[in-house]
């Protein structure tokens, strides 16, 4: 069995470090490019959303690679990412792929039992002994955690550094260090090495960069490539930036979800705007704006692919919470014909509104 | 007290049911118009762009009587069968009209959850407190809407004219005259007879959808889906036309799933969006109609190997 995954963010590095440690064959896809998402957007349906155009390119480079399993997480709420599986699969037969697909419900939609099934499925290939199993799975985590750290620091402090560009620098060679090593401990170490050096960096605290939430859709905000990477860009302006949503904070939220204790303080601030559930992260995505103007951020940049149903309740109430809470919030609607040069120019003209926002004298009049 | 409610969306599945319940509490009701194109204009004025257009369309009945009513009837549907959602839209319509209509009277914004006849008392009583409070004459207003809810569905279901196609779609598209361009007279008048989903039970579609990986959670999904996949396998239709509105989140899975079951069987998608042109539309209906024509009463016409063995499997 030769496992692939589909991309997140820098899911794959603890992915990589989760199969290396449990022994198991893998084939990580190349990044996301042009040309996963050329393959994708041919094969998948038209209307459907951008990350299944892009998992289904992930998919086809994993299996010409020579995988024979897809690996993912799926859920069984209101949003379309439920349904993606079952379009999927078919659509990989149809190509000819002969794959096998093992997808990680929810708990609490298809029972224990299922679920410990389709974890044996995967588990049952290792050959480590139980113990360290789960040993490989807290090490994957704990990766995933300082990755999810090392990041966010990145991002912060990208508005402060003395020498611009280092915090970026220091980033891209951190993840391509951790992708050259086998070894899932030192792996590990490489990462708490970089996490202090970005302790390091020579920032000065005294100036005051805008300081701007990225929040939306939890795939389209994580996955760099379908939101053409905005936070290089914002890091390039030296605007420095926060996200809530990660891959740690994911599989946290799955996990407390069970007993009903998850994110409790995002849910709280957006109890005021939106105080149910309606599916995707359109509830997380509200609470974060206001705990963005809160914390009193500059602004906030919502990402969200074209056609997703819950970011599209959520589009509609920011403009209250603009109002309210005095929080300028730039939309910006993803998909495969997204072209650059217009998304620069409108994050362009958003930090400049900020900056001059700034200045202004009646300021949260 | 006058209570308003608009006439969209799932208006005109369950309209029986909220026309009579707030008629029984004796407060006074007021329907927003058919959509028309000053509806359609200030739905577009006010919705969020990306929105699809039936929630557009909603926005526009909302505000064309918000100003005439003290109470907004906005049901937050968040399910109407057990295990399954409908649109995550629907589920935060109250607010999306709230915080996109400037000035809007007092709204409905309860949960209703429509599984089971308890927890849908449980939503009028809330509601119905807005009119009275005396829960007896709730719960004798409730009683006679759901008779009447009971008495009211129906669906389309003409068989034995020459053609026979399924109209597939969410009942919101294919009721509203108005969004559709009138397709269900265009089709009558051309001597082609309909069926909507609702004339397949909902025991035979949930027997149909086993034959998917996964159990679909969306109530559309698997009444579409499967009602279209029995129809064609009792060869009761002759085409699927399924009207459909752009950037409709459900219809994308849904007309997808369909396709990769009927093989090369006809079928017609037809997206909707409010710059949509009526000629455009008549002429692939048209088109479409003429096919079935000669596809069906061609004796020449020979089907191929996939549709003969088409039997309701899986052909994947």
């Amino acid at each position: 069995m030769r496992i692939t995954i589909p991309h997140l963010g820098n899911v794959y590095l603890a992915v990589k470090i989760l199969f290396d440690s449990l022994g198991l064959d893998y084939v990580i896809p190349p990044l996301n490019s042009r040309d996963a998402l050329y393959l994708g957007s041919k094969y998948s349906p038209e209307e459907i959303c951008l990350p299944f155009k892009l998992m289904v390119g992930n998919y086809i480079a994993g299996v010409e690679n020579g995988a024979d399993t897809v690996l993912l997480v799926g859920s069984c709420g209101p949003c379309r990412f439920g349904e993606y599986p079952e379009l999927q699969i078919r659509i990989m037969k149809q190509l000819g792929y002969n794959v096998d697909f093992i997808v990680m419900d929810p708990v609490q939609s298809i029972g224990l039992n299922e679920l410990f099934k389709r974890i044996r499925k995967v588990g049952s290939a290792s050959k480590k002994s139980a113990l360290s199993k789960i040993g490989s799975v807290l090490l994957a985590f704990t990766a995933m955690r300082l990755i999810d750290e090392i990041e966010a620091s990145a991002h912060a402090i990208a508005g402060y550094e003395t020498s611009p560009g280092e915090a970026k620098k220091l980033l891209s060679s951190c993840k391509k260090e951790v992708f050259s090593c086998s070894d899932p401990v030192k792996a590990v170490n490489i990462l708490n090495r970089y996490r202090d050096r970005f302790k390091t960096i020579p920032a000065d605290y005294s100036k005051k960069p805008l300081k701007i939430a990225v929040m939306g859709e939890i795939y389209t905000v994580i996955e760099p490539f379908s939101n053409l990477y905005i936070e290089d860009i914002l890091m390039d302006m030296r605007v420095s930036t926060s996200r809530r949503l990660t891959p740690t904070w994911w599989v946290k939220d799955m996990l407390l979800k069970t007993i009903r204790l998850n994110s409790r303080e995002l849910l709280k601030a957006s109890n005021e705007f939106l105080p149910l559930y309606i599916g995707g992260h359109a509830r997380e995505c509200i609470g974060e704006a206001v705990l963005a103007a809160k914390q009193q951020m500059d602004g906030a940049i919502q990402i969200f692919p074209m056609g997703c149903m819950p970011e599209i309740v959520s589009k509609s109430i920011l403009p209250s919470i603009t109002q309210k809470k005095k929080l300028p919030v730039l939309s910006l609607v993803v998909d495969e014909m997204t072209g650059e040069a217009g998304y620069r120019t409108r994050i362009e003209a958003f930090l400049d509104l900020l900056e001059r926002r700034r200045e202004h004298v009646f300021i949260g009049c | 007290m006058r209570i308003g409610i608009p006439k969209g969306l799932l208006y005109y599945r369950y309209h029986a049911f909220f026309e009579t319940f707030f008629s029984k509490l004796g407060s006074e009701i007021i329907v927003s118009e058919q959509t028309n194109k000053d509806i359609l204009d200030m739905g577009v004025q006010f919705c969020v762009d990306e929105a699809c257009l039936p929630v557009k369309v909603f926005h526009g009945h909302a505000a064309s009587i918000k100003d005439r009513c003290d109470y907004l009837i906005i049901p937050r549907i968040m399910s109407v069968c057990i295990k399954e959602y409908i649109c995550p839209k629907f589920c935060g319509l109250p607010e999306m009209i709230i915080h996109s209509i400037p000035r809007v009277p007092k709204v409905s914004v309860e949960p209703l959850y429509m599984r089971n006849e308890k927890e849908l008392f449980r939503w009028c009583l809330s509601s119905g407190s807005v009119v009275t409070k005396d829960s007896a004459v709730i719960k004798r207003a409730f009683i006679s809407a759901v008779t009447a809810q009971k008495k009211g569905r129906a669906g389309i279901n003409e068989q034995g004219r020459k053609l026979t196609v399924m109209l597939a779609g969410h009942p919101y598209i294919i009721y509203d005259d108005y969004l559709n361009m009138g397709i269900i007279n265009k089709l009558r008048a051309k001597g082609i007879g309909i069926i909507t989903e609702e004339s397949v039970g909902d025991g035979e579609t949930r027997e149909e959808v086993k034959k998917l990986v996964k159990k679909p959670f969306w109530t559309f999904q698997r009444r579409v889906f499967g009602a279209a996949c029995v129809l064609l396998r009792q060869k009761l239709i002759d085409g699927i036309i399924y009207l459909s509105s752009f950037a409709c989140g459900i219809d994308s899975v849904i007309i997808d799933l369909i396709r990769h079951f009927i093989g090369n069987f006809p079928m017609l998608v037809i997206k909707l969006d409010e710059h949509t042109g009526e000629a455009g539309v008549d002429t692939r209906v048209e088109a479409f109609i003429d096919m079935l024509e000669r596809r069906v009463f061609n004796e020449n016409y020979n089907p191929s190997p996939r549709e003969c063995v088409f039997s309701g499997q899986n052909p994947v």
